[in-house]
């Protein structure tokens, strides 16, 4: 085998798995492929060997934009953030609803009939 | 004279019905009846919009916060309501590339009155109650509105949906935290929540839709967008959220309000439907035209900031 012909031909893909329609694709590994076509087939046989799925995704590697993982300042969150969760309230609506003999409404309370 | 259906589009309609009525979901590179798409385009435009406008009262608001944490916190509702008017806008511009929709257009429909946004963001929030009850209430009511739609038939619409709910969670726990804190306050604070929920009370009414199923509803329904009726999501509403203002020893302006036992249903005095419609169809509502320019103000003077940016790769190589 000729590898060195190979080399800069086969390309690693990342692959993106659509297990069903109300979920959005998620990266699950990758592949290395001379063409989109190929790397389709390889993450089927490669990662979709009993999952079923409904669509696949592979995207070049040096076609995807990514932080650097030294890069802290990127995701630093400058100070508390509670203000912007749910846990930053709910213990004390919970406390102040039962004072009114009730209880805090949570979204599975919108989803029943 | 309507155009003859050619027959290949009659059985790809079949096909697509029969997916539909399977439970089946319909994804953007799909074929999808021209019907289908622009159902669901302007439904989605209209929610998408309506984030974006739906954070003006709220916003009036963020200046004025009584404290630093209230602040933060109203900050990052109005913050979540504008990202998820940016989800579904970019749902809305897939659906509508076949048709030439492109963002610019979605949102130049805004102040062209191309496009329709929620009665209630038409409305005056003079108050720190208003802020409150709007994240209390109108959230409510929105989030009940949003659950339904989570299994709609459109995959795209869908997903982002689920996301938008996961953050809506934040906003009821905001809202009440707002409306609590007033209730168990002083007489006064407890009168102002009173006079805001009184103030907001009609208007949530009008916000699910006539009791009536309009043409359009009935679309959703038989391409499974939607499938609760605007009544049924109404009814829904005032079950989880009347025993709680009163609970709270607060008042609703609706004396023919009640629970009847024997059609387990909640009686309500309709809505001024005219009057209300006439509001969000031309835009006249007390807040709407002022709203409409700040976003018209945002859009174009914001023009050349998105210009520049597609500009700068190019200016950073010479
Ligand atoms: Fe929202
Ligand atoms: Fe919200």
């Amino acid at each position: 085998m000729r590898l060195q012909e190979a080399e800069g031909l086969y390309h690693p893909y990342e692959v993106f798995v659509q297990y069903d329609h109300l979920q959005h694709h998620q990266h699950v590994g990758s592949v290395l492929a001379p063409s989109p076509e190929v790397a389709l087939l390889m993450a089927r046989e490669n990662l979709l060997r009993r999952e079923r799925a409904v669509n696949v995704w592979v995207v070049r590697k040096d076609q995807i934009h990514a932080t650097d993982y030294g890069d802290d300042d990127f995701f630093a969150q400058e100070f508390d953030r509670s203000y912007r969760r749910v846990d930053g309230y709910s213990a004390d609506n919970a406390r102040k609803w039962k004072q009114f003999k009730q209880r805090a409404l949570e979204l599975e309370d919108m989803l029943g009939d | 004279m309507t155009e003859a259906v050619k027959p290949e589009d009659e059985a790809k309609l079949e096909e697509f019905m029969a997916r539909i009525e399977r439970g089946e979901k319909i994804e953007a590179t799909d074929w999808m009846p021209d019907e289908y798409r622009r159902i669901l385009l302007k439904f989605i435009q209209m929610h998408g919009v309506s984030e974006i406008m739906g954070a003006y009262p709220e916003k009036e608001w963020v200046p004025k916060a009584p404290t630093l944490r209230r602040k933060l916190g109203l900050m990052s509702k109005v913050q979540d309501e504008v990202g998820h008017g940016q989800l579904l806008l970019r749902v809305a511009e897939e659906l509508g590339a076949p048709l030439g929709v492109t963002r610019e257009s979605l949102i130049t429909d805004i102040f062209h009155g191309r496009t329709k946004f929620h009665n209630v963001f038409h409305m005056e929030s003079p108050t720190w109650a208003d802020a409150g009850v709007i994240g209390w209430l109108v959230d409510g009511a929105a989030i009940i509105a949003q659950t339904a739609l989570l299994d709609t038939s459109y995959a795209p619409y869908g997903r982002v949906l689920k996301r938008i709910c996961a953050e809506e969670s934040f906003h009821m726990q905001h809202g009440e935290s707002i409306i609590l804190a007033l209730a168990e306050g002083t007489k006064e604070q407890r009168q102002m929540l009173q006079d805001a929920v009184n103030r907001w009370w009609e208007s949530l009414y009008f916000f699910f839709g006539p009791p009536t199923i309009s043409r359009s509803a009935e679309l959703m329904m038989k391409y499974r967008i939607r499938e609760k009726t605007n009544e049924q999501l109404r009814q829904k509403f005032l079950s989880r959220y009347v025993p709680r203002v009163h609970s709270l020893g607060l008042t609703l302006p609706d004396k023919n309000l009640h629970y009847d036992e024997a059609t387990q249903t909640w009686s309500y005095t309709q809505p001024d439907w005219e009057r209300w419609g006439r509001m969000v169809r031309e835009n006249s509502g007390p807040k709407s035209q002022e709203r409409i320019a700040l976003r018209r103000q945002a859009h174009e003077g914001q023009r050349w900031v998105r210009e520049a940016m597609v500009d700068s790769p190019h200016r950073a190589a010479v």
